[in-house]
């Protein structure tokens, strides 16, 4: 019976794969010029995602507008839709929630209490309009939406697996994205820069750090199966790539042709194919050649003066260094070790691939090499170690002469003058190669109508081998149906906290179909016909006054709001988001008076709860005001994301993330509530509003009030507050007549008692913890 | 810390859910409302109450296990030496291997390399007669409640990859864990406590949480590691300058506040959720340390488990802890003897093993009993192994290196087949040959125990339905009782 059971299943596997793999053989799917009618039935073909832009008329404005006069194109599709199903707007929300919405939502921090009181008493018709240019132009806008674009590159600063070590110059490209936005640098140019920057403006340092969007995969510095890592970090690339852009689910088409969507295996090798003859570069130079000569001179006369101790320490290294190397390149399997030994111009275009991969651990200049001094004297023998060290010693009285290391960026470059040859692999296993492909799009997409890709050619680049650039070039091609329409989706996403295709990396026949197919066209014609300006999208967007409806259904609406649109799809109301955890530790950073606004720069360290241990390292900055910069410049260890992050939905950073999720556990509630960081932040927060409040309980809390939610309390909240420091405060006056420490800000103002104090800290604690303050409402 | 009794007052009841509280028609329609925590319709697994999403819920399949402890002997433990012995690789020994077994490729480049006998003493054990060497004679003594899985095989070349397999169906991160899909599947059977907990005894495990993590399932479904010193979960208990009486009036304040924010959103449960989860941390605050306390447990129990010893001291406790846990409802426990990679005995398989047996075995057997004894072991699935085995041929003259392609694991209790065998290597031990068990195969059987089905328990992601085993698998039904 065991056996009739388990054997039956397999069997049905077996010849499941036997009719994948006649569905492959028999439809001869690589073949890229066939028909597409042959190869797909008519729901993949018809796929909306996958049509040309339509040429949308902006329906006619229905007659129930909101009250607000600020109604544009965006709304007369909102409104039809809510017409069509007997629905109407919410009324606009009241002006204090509008800033906090807009403020947390373009730069990610609240406003303060004199910035709500200026807005609330502008009448000028322009005041929100005025409020929104205002926070485009702040560094602080490409803060924020820098860190949306970074989930979707899945960026990390360390390599994950085993030892997780760090990537020293990936912060760069998270400046680059910050500078991008606010440079508001058009979407097209963006996307060409990480996708080909090297092949396309190899003289600029930008543009080569853009590209450092492909270099995120996570890696394994222990694997000796190159191959293996090889096909990993390329399917990677392949499946990031084709999500953030094009937003389809390539992946599915790596084992077979894609299960819904019209791409076939063969697609997806070729599309893979762009990828095939790029790796890793780490040492992109940053310096501009006149920093680079005073660096050289000053490099070479530092070297000057330190030639013998250099050499009797690399004497002393040598043998060591030796024995390390060869100890691990045996370890590899004959193939690479044979690509190793060959010289540079005998090497197959694949076999450049493996060394190129290997080097990154053989090169003395690469950060992972395997052979460091260090590495060394740690093998050394006790007298000719003490020997080593006193050498050591002795090169660092040198420091102050050394110009310092030269700054280097992190990216993608082409290897070989030919590219390897890509395989359709069965069952996408790197050991089964079947036909070979070329670099190119999806068969379902060739055709004049939706992009035209050029030939991959050399000499159009000024560098490499072309092919990233020509699939940058098809990916940016206004015609290409997917791009503009995937890039406006998300925007709206992170204005709504839902786009208007829910899956927004998956505009395909298992996605979500759009909620408004003509709005999300009309968008993405509007987008790229402002020059791919994501800052105009915003304003398109957030100048609707469907973005200024309230989030509170009032109780008629609400019925039938629950009858017939319970998911709030047609946006009747402004649908209330939590915020990332990102964003609440910035507000609370905001509010307590302690965040630190200084921009870019390598990562900081923000103190651990004790005891979490780190493979790779996690160094406090030392500096304490470091610790209490932007969330978006706190470092991203692929196997340790900060826990507050972490509890909070941060992704996974091992793959692109178009979505975050929001869940609730009592994890986040015993960080917010218990963690001595946030404890800090209450206390600060409380000597804040002694500073501007004095001893006054009223005035106390209508500050804390205003800056943690932006607004005045109401009589009831104000009785509620007094309460509770009435019976707060004498709990803790029991604690302080018992000798038990309580938590005070110091000095207090004249007339404060320090059990009150200790209440008001608890107050602002509360209000840090309480939803109001981790919504978006 | 005492903690002063809590009471719920009238008017939040319309906010505040007890645990497990159903929530008809309301959780129902929010459930189906709710895409973004996996809570669709077409999924496999019951409803999922959107207030708490751990609610205990009933499996797919008959349940023959409540709850499981993995006890993982991170860094590869010898099969060859321990649970399969093998007579050829006596006679061979100094020997290269046959030319007709090949020559894998290694983490250490050692498959040239002469084969190396083992220096156990083996002996059969029970009525089932299996062999056990000398190394686990404690454990032998349980023999009749172990099926042994000789014939198991994974993909990893790697620890890091390898563990991550064992703990996620995938040598590559970002997967959820088994214990993450166990409790998206059946939730949590204790409210106060986190439901998969992990515990280390050394140094970080390899590739850390990754292989706990709930990678693209919702985060709630993330294993918590257990800290071995201090309040076990990180921020339980406020700081020192916050008294008990103080935190519950900080919490009553904002609970008001919480309730008034939502009182005009009734249609919104996230809110409800959050303000849910502020009164499960705080019994979570008294439940956690009452779990690690053993000052109840009886000398007898703490000597089974070698809490008397320093070499035992460690795994025992925290196989007590396992057990403790268990009992208390906790869903999946993750024990780790030689967390960071400890197993792995490249140059000096006697010493390494040595030490790691005598640390793991009166443990395992204490705990194997203790569970036994108090009517546990039947619904709970105890499982034993590494995330590979170790080589045949020898390593620097006295090491083994890693063996993926065939090696020994071992269940017990919950719904397993006591007292058998199932599959087996070559006669060097370097390959499963027979009922080969990739890791794919175990968790299947672990989820099937655990009344889940491996085929059926899915989750949406990226334009896939996404399942524990991914593409492959098949329930071991040699292993399961009939």
């Amino acid at each position: 019976m065991t056996f009739s059971l388990q054997g039956g299943r397999r069997w049905i596997r077996i010849l499941f794969r036997i009719w994948l793999l006649q569905g492959c053989f028999g439809r001869q799917s690589w073949a890229g010029n066939l028909s597409t009618t042959n190869l797909f039935n008519s729901a993949q073909v018809g796929l909306w995602s996958l049509q040309p832009l339509k040429d949308v008329v902006i329906p006619p404005l229905a007659g129930n507008s909101p009250v607000r006069g600020a109604v544009n194109p965006v709304d007369s599709f909102i409104l039809a839709h809510l017409k069509a199903r007997g629905l109407r707007s919410s009324s606009p929300t009241d002006k204090g929630t509008l800033l906090r919405r807009i403020y947390l939502d373009l730069i990610g921090l609240p406003p303060s209490p004199r910035e709500v009181l200026a807005f609330e008493v502008d009448r000028a018709p322009d005041a929100f309009i005025r409020v929104v240019d205002r926070l485009l132009a702040s560094p602080q806008y490409g803060e924020r939406w820098a860190r949306h674009w970074l989930d979707l590159a899945r960026y990390a600063e360390s390599e994950g697996f085993k030892a997780d070590e760090t990537r020293p110059n990936a912060w760069r490209y998270r400046d680059y994205v910050i500078r991008s936005l606010n440079a508001d640098k058009p979407y097209d140019r963006f996307v060409r820069e990480q996708l080909a920057g090297d092949e396309l403006w190899p003289e600029d340092a930008d543009a080569r750090v853009a590209t450092g969007f492909n270099r995120h995969y996570p890696d394994e510095s222990n694997a000796r199966n190159l191959m293996q890592r090889r096909q990993d970090i390329l399917n990677d690339m392949t499946d990031t790539a084709a999500g953030v852009f094009c937003g389809l689910t390539l992946a599915c088409a790596r084992c077979h042709d894609h299960k819904w969507d019209p791409i076939t295996q063969a697609d997806y090798y070729r599309f893979q194919a762009f990828f095939a003859n790029s790796a890793a570069d780490d040492r992109i130079p940053l310096m501009l050649p006149e920093a680079g000569n005073r660096h050289a001179s000053r490099l070479t006369e530092w070297e000057a003066r330190t030639r013998e101790l250099r050499e009797e320490m690399n004497q002393l290294e040598q043998p060591h260094r030796l024995a390390i190397l060869e100890d691990y390149i045996v370890k590899y399997p004959e193939l690479i070790q044979a690509a190793l030994k060959k010289s540079a111009a005998t090497r197959t275009p694949f076999e450049q691939q493996m060394v190129a991969k290997a080097r990154l651990y053989l090169d003395p200049s690469s950060h992972q090499y395997l052979a460091p001094p260090s590495a060394c004297a740690a093998q050394m023998p006790t007298a000719k170690k003490s020997r080593w060290q006193d050498l050591k010693r002795q090169l660092e009285t040198f420091a102050s002469l050394h110009p310092g290391p030269v700054p280097l960026g992190s990216g993608i470059v082409e290897v070989a003058t030919t590219a390897p040859s890509t395989f359709v692999l069965r069952r996408g296993n790197w050991e089964s190669p079947m036909e070979e492909v070329q670099p190119g799009i999806f068969s379902v997409l060739n055709s004049p109508s939706t992009g035209v890709i050029p030939a991959v050619n050399r000499s159009s680049v000024a560098k490499g081998s072309g092919r990233r650039s020509a699939l940058a070039e098809w990916i940016t091609h206004p015609k290409n149906p997917l791009t503009a329409r995937v890039l406006v989706n998300r925007v709206w996403q992170h204005h709504f906290g839902q786009g208007l295709v829910r899956t927004p990396s998956d505009l395909g026949l298992k996605g979500e179909a759009p909620t408004h197919p003509e709005l999300l066209d009309w968008l993405a014609r509007d987008f790229m016909d402002h020059g791919w300006s994501l800052k105009h999208l915003h304003r398109v967007i957030v100048h609707s006054a469907c973005y200024q409806t309230t989030s509170v259904m009032s109780a008629d609406l609400a019925g039938e709001v629950e009858a017939r649109d319970p998911e709030n799809h047609l946006l009747s109301h402004f649908p209330r988001t939590r915020l990332e955890g990102e964003i609440i530790r910035d507000a609370a950073l905001a509010i307590s008076g302690r965040l630190n606004l200084e921009s870019g720069g390598q990562s900081v360290f923000p103190e651990l709860p004790p005891g979490l241990e780190t493979r790779g390292g996690w160094r406090v900055s030392a500096d304490p005001s470091a610790r209490d910069r932007r969330s978006v410049y706190v470092f991203v260890r692929r196997n340790t994301r900060y826990p507050l992050f972490e509890s909070l939905d941060m992704p996974d950073t091992h793959e692109t993330c178009a979505r975050r999720m929001v869940t609730t556990s009592p994890v986040q509630a015993l960080t917010l509530l218990n963690s001595r960081l946030s404890h800090d932040w209450a206390e600060s927060f409380a000597d804040r509003v002694l500073g501007q409040a004095g001893a006054d309980e009223s005035i106390q809390v209508r500050v804390a009030w205003q800056f943690a939610y932006g607004r005045l309390p109401d009589a009831n909240e104000i009785k509620l507050a007094r309460s509770f420091f009435v019976s707060q405060s004498s709990l803790i006056a029991v604690r302080e007549q018992a000798g038990e420490a309580v938590r005070v800000p110091s000095p207090l103002p004249l007339g404060e008692s320090s059990n009150h104090a200790a209440a008001l800290v608890d107050l602002c604690h509360a209000l840090m913890n309480s939803n109001e303050f981790v919504y978006r409402n | 810390m005492t903690l002063p009794p809590r009471s719920f007052s009238g008017s939040r009841r319309d906010f505040l859910f007890g645990a497990g509280g159903g929530l008809g028609s309301l959780a129902l329609k929010s459930l189906l409302l709710q895409d973004n925590l996996g809570l669709r319709a077409d999924e496999g697994v019951s409803s999922i109450d959107r207030l708490n999403p751990l609610t205990a819920r009933v499996g797919q399949t008959l349940a023959r296990a409540k709850s499981v402890i993995f006890l993982f002997m991170e860094g590869g433990p010898s099969h060859l030496d321990l649970f399969d012995p093998k007579p050829l690789l006596d006679r061979l020994s100094g020997q290269p291997m046959p030319d007709s077994y090949g020559r894998p490729i290694t983490a250490m480049g050692t498959a040239s390399n002469t084969l190396m006998a083992s220096r156990r003493q083996w002996q059969q054990h029970g009525q089932s007669g299996i062999w056990i060497s000398d190394w686990y004679h404690q454990v032998a003594q349980h023999a009749d409640d172990l099926c042994i899985l000789r014939s198991c095989y994974a993909d990893g070349l790697n620890h890091v990859g390898s563990v991550c397999q064992m703990c996620t169906g995938d040598i590559l991160a970002g997967r959820p864990s088994l214990g993450a899909w166990t409790m998206y599947g059946l939730g949590s059977a204790n409210q106060n406590l986190p439901a998969y907990v992990v515990l280390t005894d050394g140094a970080e495990v390899f590739g850390g949480s990754k292989n706990w993590s709930s990678g693209f399932l919702p985060a709630v479904y993330q294993g918590t590691q257990f800290r071995n010193e201090g309040p076990p979960i990180f921020h339980l208990a406020p700081p020192s300058t916050t008294g008990p009486e103080q935190q519950r009036g900080k919490l009553d304040f904002l609970g008001q506040l919480n309730a008034r924010f939502g009182a005009d959103k009734p249609e919104d449960t996230e809110l409800a959720a959050r303000l849910n989860s502020y009164e499960l941390a705080w019994r979570m605050q008294s439940a956690a340390p009452e779990a690690v306390d053993f000052t109840k447990e009886t000398a007898a129990t703490r000597r089974m488990y070698g809490l008397d010893e320093d070499v035992t001291r460690k795994f025992g406790g925290n196989c007590l802890l396992a057990r403790r846990l268990v009992e208390r409802g906790v869903r999946f426990v993750h024990c780790f003897s030689g967390s960071g990679s400890g197993w792995d005995a490249h140059e000096d398989l006697e010493g390494n093993h040595s030490k790691r047996c005598r640390e793991t075995d009166r443990p395992i057997a204490g705990l194997l009993a203790d569970l036994k004894s108090r009517g546990l072991l039947d619904q709970t699935l105890v499982v034993w192994g590494g995330e590979f085995g170790r080589t045949p041929f020898n390593e620097k003259g006295k090491g083994r290196d890693h063996n993926p392609w065939g090696f020994s694991m071992w269940m017990a209790g919950g719904g397993v087949n006591p007292g058998t065998i199932v599959g087996a290597t070559d006669d060097l031990g370097l390959r499963a040959v027979s009922d080969r068990v990739h890791v794919h195969d175990l968790h299947a059987t672990i989820l099937h125990l655990m009344g889940l089905d491996h085929l059926r328990l899915t989750y949406p992601h990226n334009g896939r339905s996404e399942r524990p085993t991914v593409n492959d698998g098949d329930v071991v039904y040699r292993a399961v009782k009939v």
